[in-house]
């Protein structure tokens, strides 16, 4: 090193030279892989949609696979599809109603409202106005439906989706695509044999409530409204109990689902 | 020849940046619970450390003293930035699970620590093998850590079912310790252990010897 | 003297450039287990009376035989009790083979030989291999590292196997025990040189490996089918009142007729094992004393804060005394005279850390119903700290009185 690399001159040159080499590879890099990345975003939500539901066919292009579904934006408080003046608003808010980020929505205020006490056994805090649901159509009827569902289990908040039959009453999967649960305890709500159980369960009960329960220890034999509770994970059990009631329910889906259970599509 | 032999294989066992020198532990804790993703991982930052090595080894004769460190860590930080992009593009479902770690590249010691004591000194080409070498020193300990946790503790190597679990109807009770990341350092541990009985000349010095109190008399 | 002039005749072998050399501590083991040791000390000495550690580990060994019987017949009661009600049915295999051969196939749980039976059955072998395992870890370390093999293993074993389950399998007992023996004390040098309690290091690998067999309803009763929560598990869901509408008195939670680990269940017998070790200044008073007073102050502390969804704040002290693992902790854990606080004062901060943190634990995280064996773990690691400051004050103290 020669003495001189310390005068101020040469700091400045040195400095100012390296900033812009780095930024130039950084920005380029940035830029040019952009299109990639949100591709991959898209892809990925696409495919915990399907994975959620059961549907996921390795070796299909996720993108095929998708094709037969239909996304669309639920006006949670009414209890029906969004109108062409509130997909605007969620423009108007800076979201994309095509591509509906949910979580994004939930914490910003003009898109959601907070729930206290009563309101949210899910512990979510925060409730959005709009939520995506994923249906699959054939012929004028919907053949199945995929809700988006979160809540809070023991150590952190679990993210899935739950599908049900066009009945809107009885579940064809569920399943989580992020949480943090204890493994081998909570950790084994993604356990393929758990998750089986929650096949052919029915949502409401006859009178319209909602009757689906995650219980403590085995559930009763033939009850098609319990679900055996993870051996040694009492609070993650009680969460998922808790978070698939709720969004079925009045608040959330609750209000959806009856409607289209009476007229169809 | 000969040196660049030796700065690719020493780092291997005998100066093993993780086992000897105890850096960069943070990610060996985070990223090895499955096998693959530690691939990746260690991928990113062996080219991280190979590089960040050539870029400052290049420069190394014009670079200020006073804001050296400064340097060094913007080179190391935009390929840092570099690797994340390519990982977001490339590999989209590993670069969620490595989430913050590759980003916390920038700060693992073993790239500092060889930019400020090789790079800084020698050649860009043997640095760059001396980044390589390093590289696949940390890789090593690594690799070790998630094939034991991902064996152990999930049943599977690289996602694919070798040990069938008995939640899933096979007969291996999976070792839930092996999940969570304390045994990370079980494992670290358990591998400088061997790692010194092999070669003695890692064992520090005692700093104190307890004399012995009791003398054995012989007699009843 | 027989056994001693046989002893004598062997010794040539085993010292060094004997035949048998290498097996030197197996011998010594014998050896000093049956006769006082024939070492004396050759720096400062500093001769108290004529007991030394290996009888110290035999006193305490015997000390946890009320909690071992004791338990081995409430196994068997709970399993009984459940088999007889219908509730659950004996489990199959070699075990029952065992009980049917000893004449308790009935699973009366009124007669005192057939719960004995089922319970001896159950816990024989969890300390058989607890023994056999931890043992030839032990020996093994000796023979490679050249030292003698240390009785506290007979102490380390008994408190392992009667912390746990009693369904607990048996290659899970040998992995931990191998754990708690190589890890939490091999490693640092053996005994003496460890900072944790080896027994539970053990406990805490299995409880973290395999939560499935360490914790939850279905592990503490061995009948098939059958799931009983521990009284502390009912706590936690409904406080007291949960537990006292299950059928749980107080007094059953204090006697042990309660399902729980195999050694944890009654308090009193612990008691009185715990009371030989106080007496005969065994285990440190400071110590126990320093875990009662930091639980009984936590325990009201949080009953004066108060919560509306948490039953357990409202949980009085006198049953955090009599449920779980708190008075085997207390007594036979804590006290462990290597990994706890040696200056006087550092020990009545050792122990109050503990009971402090029981509570935390059992009453404020929602994962882990009970405490005791993590908090005492995590006073093992500061108990040096505790000790550091401890002598630093009384440096301080005398440095001032001098100028």
């Amino acid at each position: 090193m020669s003495a001189n690399n310390d005068s101020i001159q040469k700091t400045l040159t040195v400095a100012v030279l390296l900033c812009l080499v780095c930024a130039i590879i950084v920005a380029g890099a940035a830029v040019s892989l952009k299109p990639m990345q949100i591709a991959n975003k898209a892809e990925d939500k696409k495919k915990n949609v399907l994975a959620a539901a059961g549907m996921l066919e390795p070796g299909v292009s996720v993108e095929d696979q998708f094709k037969k579904i239909t996304t669309r934006i639920v006006n949670l408080e009414e209890g029906r599809f969004a109108t062409d003046a509130e997909l605007q608003e969620i423009r108007a808010a800076g979201l994309d109603p095509d591509n509906y980020d949910q979580r994004k929505a939930s914490s910003m205020p003009e898109l959601s409202k907070a729930l206290s006490g009563d309101e949210d056994p899910a512990s979510i805090k925060r409730l959005e106005k709009y939520a995506a649901v994923y249906m699959i159509q054939s012929e004028g009827e919907i053949e199945k439906i995929i809700l988006p569902i979160h809540g809070y289990g023991l150590w952190s908040t679990l993210y899935g989706f739950v599908a049900l039959k066009g009945d809107m009453d009885t579940i064809v999967g569920l399943g989580f695509y992020s949480h943090a649960e204890t493994p081998g305890l909570g950790g084994e709500v993604d356990n393929p044999k758990w998750k089986s159980i929650w096949e052919g369960k029915e949502v409401f009960d006859d009178s319209g409530d909602v009757a689906i329960k995650v219980v403590k220890g085995p559930a009763e034999q033939g009850n098609p409204y319990q679900v055996d509770g993870l051996s040694g994970a009492t609070l993650t059990s009680r969460g998922v109990s808790e978070l698939v009631r709720f969004w079925v329910g009045d608040r959330a889906f609750g209000g959806l689902l009856t409607k289209l259970k009476e007229q169809g599509a | 020849m000969s040196q660049i032999k030796s700065v690719l294989t020493e780092p291997l066992f005998s100066k093993n940046p993780i086992a000897v020198q105890i850096l960069g532990i943070c990610s060996a804790l985070a990223v090895t619970t499955s096998l693959q993703v530690t691939l990746v991982m260690c991928l990113a930052l062996t080219s991280v450390t190979a590089f960040s090595n050539v870029g400052i080894a290049l420069i190394r004769n014009h670079i200020p003293n006073n804001i050296r460190i400064i340097v060094q860590m913007t080179i190391i930080a935009s390929l840092v930035i570099v690797v994340d992009q390519l990982l977001k593009a490339f590999a989209y479902e590993i670069s969620k699970q490595l989430s913050v770690f590759v980003g916390l590249i920038i700060t693992n010691c073993i790239v500092m620590g060889r930019a400020e004591a090789f790079a800084m000194k020698n050649g860009p080409v043997l640095s760059f093998f001396d980044g390589i070498g390093n590289g696949l020193g940390y890789s090593v300990v690594l690799i070790t850590v998630a094939v034991v946790r991902e064996l152990f503790g999930a049943g599977k190597l690289m996602g694919v079912e070798i040990l069938p679990l008995v939640t899933e109807g096979g007969w291996y009770q999976s070792n839930g310790l092996l999940l969570l990341p304390p045994s990370a350092f079980f494992i670290i541990g358990g591998f400088i252990w061997v790692l010194r009985t092999w070669k003695k000349d890692q064992v520090e010095k005692a700093e104190f010897k307890i004399l012995p109190n009791t003398e054995h008399s012989g007699g009843h | 003297m027989g056994l001693r002039s046989i002893l004598d005749n062997l010794e040539p072998h085993f010292v060094k450039g004997g035949k048998f050399e290498k097996m030197y501590p197996l011998y010594e083991a014998i050896d000093t287990g049956l006769y006082s040791p024939p070492s004396v000390t050759n720096n400062t000495a500093h001769v108290r009376d004529g007991i030394d550690l290996k009888r110290i580990m035999i006193t305490v060994w015997m000390c946890t035989f009320p909690a071992m019987f004791f338990g081995m017949y409430n196994i068997g009661l709970q399993a009984n009790d459940a088999i007889a009600a219908g509730a659950g049915t004996a489990l199959e295999g070699w075990r029952e083979m065992l009980i049917a051969m000893l004449g308790g196939s009935a699973h009366d749980p009124s007669s005192l030989w057939d719960n004995m039976v089922f319970g001896a059955a159950y816990f024989l072998p969890v300390y058989a291999t607890t023994f056999i395992v931890g043992g030839f870890w032990e020996v093994l370390f000796a023979t490679v590292r050249k030292h003698e093999v240390n009785e506290g293993f007979f102490v380390t074993s008994v408190l392992f196997a009667l912390t746990l389950p009693p369904t607990i399998p048996l290659w899970q007992v040998a992995l931990g025990i191998t754990f708690g023996v190589v890890i939490g004390k091999e490693i640092f040098g053996g005994t003496g040189k460890n900072f944790l309690n080896p027994a539970l290091t053990g406990r805490a690998f299995l409880f973290f490996a395999y939560p499935a067999n360490m914790s939850g309803n279905a592990v503490w009763t061995a009948a098939d089918g059958y799931t009983g929560a521990t009284a502390l598990g009912l706590a936690a869901e409904g406080g007291v009142e949960k537990v006292v509408d299950s059928g749980i008195t107080w007094m059953d939670a204090f006697l042990g007729f309660v399902p729980g680990s195999m050694g944890e269940v009654s308090t009193l017998a612990i008691m009185i094992g715990g009371a030989v070790l106080l007496v005969m200044n065994i285990a440190a008073w400071r110590i126990v004393a320093g875990v009662m007073i930091g639980m009984v102050g936590m325990t009201l502390l949080l009953n004066a804060i108060g919560s509306d969804t948490n039953p357990l704040f409202d949980m009085p002290w006198y049953w955090h005394l009599v449920v779980g693992g708190f008075a085997f902790g207390m007594f036979f854990m804590a006290t462990d005279p290597v990994s706890a606080s040696m200056t006087h004062k550092g020990k009545w901060f050792f122990g109050a850390l503990i009971g402090v943190m029981v509570i935390m634990i059992r009453v404020i995280n929602p994962a882990y119903p009970e405490g005791m064996m993590l908090a005492i773990l995590f006073a093992n690691l500061f108990s040096p700290l505790i000790d550091h400051f401890v002598v630093q004050a009384n440096v301080k103290r005398r440095v001032a009185r001098v100028s």
